[in-house]
């Protein structure tokens, strides 16, 4: 009669799938098929905080979600700008972009393999502090050294002896 | 048992078992990140063993990507700040050791293999880059379609690492 359905996630027209997610539901409940083999979900539990609501608590995450996407289209766009125009300011460019966009990764690689509130510290911690080393080694070569987009440019220029 | 679903800008309307109806969904006084803290402080003080999971899941295209993905960027990342921190230690310039090394190279072969090896991580962690945005704009998640995308995300990989290599 009734059957227990579990639902992973919610599509709702109009709104992105990723946004919206629901818990298990262990209660009979009857799904309806709507346009577009879209179910509409229905769950008693979303743990969602939709922008009508005054949210308590900040936009901190969402807001570093979409930073991370932007930059990884700028470092994007910068690829074929570093070929066709390099030189200094390309080169910092790069070594600031190339940085956060590795730091932001590898932040996201630690919240999900690392728990425990003093681990965590403790890795962003030494990711910080990588990253601060990495940045401040690709200045140190962009400034007392041939620069990143010369030093591609002369590995690639390497050939047969 | 027929349930009636009405969706309001992402709220859903739902009546549960015991017909109590819920007329708007209480905003969750944690986040996702304290919940995912408690999950992991209880489950590591009772010391509960975890499920096997990647050990006995079967293996898919997709997932074997997404890994990739996640290990081509940790590999480059980590690249990088080898090569930053060599920078600051190293007392000669780069061009010494590029000469030094490419005349330790072992024949044109070798040369032609390592700019490949350079270039496999780079394209592929490029595209699968791109195929991930175009996720994050919501496109592209029907099962036929990931696969699809995978797909032409190695055969690029594969193509433009022969074609930097050859340069």
């Amino acid at each position: 009669m009734a059957a227990l359905v579990r639902i992973s996630s919610v599509c709702h027209r109009g709104v992105s799938p990723l946004l919206f997610r629901s818990s298990s539901l262990i209660r009979p409940l009857a799904v309806q098929k709507k346009d577009r083999d879209c179910p509409y979900l229905i769950s008693a539990k979303i743990h969602a905080t939709p922008s009508n609501y005054a949210g308590s608590g900040s936009k901190a995450a969402s807001l570093h979600w979409t930073g991370e996407r932007i930059l990884s289209i700028v470092l994007l766009g910068l690829a074929p700008v570093a070929y066709y125009y390099p030189g200094p300011a390309v080169d910092y460019t790069l070594a600031a972009a190339l940085t956060l966009h590795g730091h932001w990764g590898l932040g996201q690689v630690l919240t999900d393999y690392v728990h425990g509130d003093f681990k965590i510290k403790m890795a962003n911690a030494g990711l910080f502090l990588l990253s601060t080393v990495t940045f401040a080694g690709l200045c140190y070569f962009n400034y007392h050294d041939v620069g990143i987009c010369k030093a591609v440019a002369l590995l690639w220029s390497k050939r047969l002896d | 048992m027929l349930l009636t679903t009405v969706a309001r800008q992402g709220l859903c309307l739902s009546r549960s078992q015991f017909g109590v109806l819920y007329r708007h969904v209480v905003p969750m006084g944690t986040t996702a990140n304290e919940e995912m803290n408690k999950f992991w402080a209880k489950n590591t003080r009772l010391n509960r063993p975890v499920s096997p999971h990647i050990s006995i899941y079967k293996w898919s295209i997709p997932m074997m990507m997404s890994i990739s993905h996640r290990g081509t960027g940790v590999a480059l990342s980590s690249g990088i700040s080898a090569f930053a921190l060599a920078a600051l230690v190293l007392p000669e310039s780069y061009p010494y050791y590029l000469d030094l090394i490419h005349s330790m190279t072992f024949g044109p072969q070798f040369l032609a293999f390592s700019k490949f090896a350079l270039a496999f991580p780079v394209a592929y962690h490029t595209f699968n880059g791109i195929r991930h945005l175009a996720w994050d704009l919501g496109k592209g998640f029907k099962i036929p379609e990931v696969y699809r995308s995978g797909y032409i995300v190695v055969a690029l990989t594969v193509l433009t690492s022969i074609g930097l290599a050859a340069m």
